[in-house]
């Protein structure tokens, strides 16, 4: 082993001292935060501006009566801020609140009055203006259903009294009361599954797949051009003549290039943490404008210690096939335009991890997602907050080990200088006749 | 097989063939070198002098014919040789995020396991190559017969049997080149290296070696001692040597 650490020393140095790995290693750190404070800040803001401001509705009376006056004074009651339209005509109103900051119209048609009075069902028109799909418009659009179906509520609550004064209009309304809770492992939250899924669909569906591909995207293409560096600079062909195995030489490079990718995962790691503790301690809206905190569920130990462990397989493997692109490439450029294939097994799992279930997905597709180390991260990160540790992780990260391992030993093979050589030299042949082909 | 029996042969080349799919690259390609000796393969770009010296590097196959060095088979007993030779691909860079130091250091111990050994070496390579305090600075920020003199340090440094030098001042000024040049001669005698270069520059060769073989396509077309071949040429250097025997295309005189 004497002759093999200097091989590991050189690596870390030469690739710790590159700028460009920076970029991937300080991405989730950097990224992650700001995301999730940026989300935090926005939902914050959205919040705090409507229960100081109010949520603005217009509204257009054609019905002008008592009780159309008495369910203005509802909504004003329940901390509307409710103004009158300057215009009778829906067209115009509508044209006139969309230069405005005011996002709902309620249209009370004629015959309210008689309809609530004579118990038919009754009419309310709710024009909901749409500015942007942000959250402080999901937010308001919850507000305006809530108080309305308060104010339905107090309308039957009424009836029920007029007609039966003995019976509690309560038991009538909701002969079965349904509270629900959300169940996260060991912790009974009582909120609606919705609201949490919401919060987390943005997190361990959409941001972690993207991160994690950009961390094995950028340490691949490290890898790849340190190896076709090599082979440009003839450091590599020098290498080879060492006296020390090809196998070593591999895994000098491969061990260095997994320090460095460690050093990611760690960053990584910290970057998600502060990245759901942002998302977590947000408030959450609920119908009536008020805001309660939703309790933090969190990761077991030994689920960070299983992503730790299949990020670094997932960034071993792409390292792997960054190192079989940059001995195949005789130059940089080569290698940058060959690269891209790194993506396919990084790209794959991620888009099938953020669209759909893998799960539920036909047989051989689900066996070459897990077949590939990339996916684990991304299927452990997605579930490690809501449930056990899926049964494929379990099962499928020794396997990934032992495809990277094999991808490790298909490399070392290939870095022999007559077959790199002799597959450089095809691939330059191959270029030059397709410049030659006019 | 072992050292001893080399007969102070140091590297023996029969009958070399190489192909690159339907390309010959050698064609029959017989050579000797004595212990000692500093011997220059000479052609133009094409002729085959960096196949035959990857192939004694042991990088390179071949397709027929046998190679040994020092005795040993550079097929069968690759490992052996690459303890006892050291390589200098042409236009060899270094890893530009070292320092010149650092670099020379993480090649020592590759070769030495031990640390005393490893650390005379450096000292002998930062003194071959007069790179003075610049030997601190970071490879990138070397000018490329910087680079050269830090390569030529390194494979001295290791005091190897044999020296396999492939274009080592192409591409150098004038200034540069005569150092190398000079770094090769003396350190060959001083540490009794032999020493196999190529080169297409023949008043090059004709400076720095003992003895020199002219190749064309793959083949040896003349061999021997700059003066032999001048003088059975009736030429006045050997860039006229080597003109004359290609046109003419006869049989080299054996060295």
């Amino acid at each position: 082993m004497g002759s093999f650490l200097p091989l590991v020393e050189k690596e870390i140095k030469d690739l710790l001292r590159d700028p460009r790995i920076y970029i991937g290693l300080l991405a989730p750190i950097l990224i992650m935060p700001i995301i999730g404070l940026a989300i935090s800040a926005a939902m914050q803001s959205s919040i705090e501006t409507i229960s100081r401001e109010g949520v603005k509705v217009a509204v257009i009376d054609l019905d002008e009566t008592s009780i159309s006056h008495e369910f203005i004074g509802f909504m004003h009651g329940l901390g509307l801020n409710v103004s009158e339209s300057p215009s009778l005509e829906v067209e115009d109103a509508i044209e006139e609140l969309k230069g405005s900051d005011t996002r709902i119209l309620i249209v009370v048609p004629n015959g309210f009055e008689s309809n609530v009075t004579s118990f038919r069902r009754a009419q309310v028109n709710v024009f909901f203006i749409v500015k942007s799909m942000g959250l402080s418009s999901v937010g308001i659009f919850s507000v305006i259903e809530s108080v309305l179906n308060a104010y339905s509520r107090a309308l039957v609550e009424s009836f029920i009294s007029s007609k039966s004064p003995e019976v509690n209009p309560e038991d009538v309304l909701n002969p079965l009361t349904t509270v629900s809770y959300t169940v996260v492992k060991d912790k009974i939250l009582k909120v609606s599954p919705g609201v949490l899924f919401n919060q987390f669909f943005m997190g361990s569906g959409i941001m972690v797949p993207i991160v994690l591909m950009l961390v094995s995207m950028t340490v691949a293409q490290i890898a790849a051009t340190a190896t076709a560096v090599e082979n440009e600079e003839k450091t590599l062909e020098i290498l080879l003549t060492l006296p020390i195995s090809r196998y070593r030489i591999l895994m000098g490079k491969l061990i260095g290039s997994a320090v460095v990718a460690m050093l990611g995962t760690v960053l990584f790691i910290v970057g998600l943490t502060v990245y759901f503790q942002s998302i977590f301690s947000l408030p959450v809206m609920t119908g009536e404008g008020l805001t309660v905190s939703l309790e933090l569920p969190t990761a077991s130990l030994e689920s960070y210690v299983m992503l730790f462990v299949s990020l670094l397989i997932a960034i071993f493997f792409a390292t792997s096939l960054g190192v079989i692109i940059g001995a195949l490439s005789s130059d940089v450029r080569i290698s940058g335009s060959l690269v891209g294939f790194v993506q396919i097994p990084i790209m794959i799992p991620m888009f099938m991890v953020i669209y759909g279930d893998v799960g539920s997905l036909p047989l051989a597709l689900r066996l070459f997602i897990y077949a590939l180390p990339p996916s684990y991260p991304m299927l452990i990160a997605q579930s490690m907050f809501f449930s056990e540790l899926p049964f494929e992780a379990l099962l499928g990260i020794p396997c990934s080990a032992a495809f990277t391992v094999f991808l490790v030993y298909l490399t070392s093979k290939l870095l022999v200088p007559e077959k790199l050589l002799s597959i450089q030299y095809k691939l330059l042949m191959r270029r030059m006749k397709g410049r030659a082909i006019p | 097989m072992n050292m001893s029996v080399n007969n102070g042969v140091a590297v023996d080349v029969r009958n070399l063939v190489k192909f690159f799919g339907s390309f010959k690259a050698l064609d029959g390609l017989s050579f000797q070198v004595k212990e000692g000796e500093v011997f220059g393969l000479i052609g133009p770009n094409g002729a085959g002098k960096t196949t035959a010296l990857r192939i004694l590097a042991t990088l390179l196959l071949p397709t027929e014919g046998s190679v040994k060095v020092f005795g040993y088979d550079v097929i069968s007993q690759a490992a052996d040789v690459r303890r006892i030779m050291s390589y200098l691909a042409e236009d060899a860079g270094a890893y530009r995020n070292l320092s010149g130091l650092e670099y020379l250091s993480i090649m020592a111990r590759i070769y030495f396991h031990s640390r005393d050994e490893a650390s005379e070496a450096v000292d002998r390579a930062v003194d071959i190559s007069g790179l003075g305090g610049k030997i601190h600075d970071k490879i990138k920020t070397y000018s490329k017969g910087m680079k050269r003199r830090l390569q030529i340090a390194r494979v001295f440094m290791l005091k190897p049997k044999l020296a396999i030098l492939d274009e080592p001042t192409a591409g150098l000024d004038v200034v540069h080149a005569s150092y190398i040049r000079k770094l090769i001669k003396d350190y060959a005698n001083k540490y009794s290296v032999t020493v196999i270069m190529s080169s297409h520059n023949m008043l090059e060769v004709e400076y720095v070696c003992d003895r020199i073989a002219l190749i064309n396509k793959g083949r040896i077309v003349a061999e021997g001692t700059p003066d032999q071949l001048k003088t059975f040429w009736n030429a006045s250097n050997l860039e006229e040597v080597f003109i004359k025997v290609v046109d003419i295309g006869q049989l080299p005189p054996s060295g």
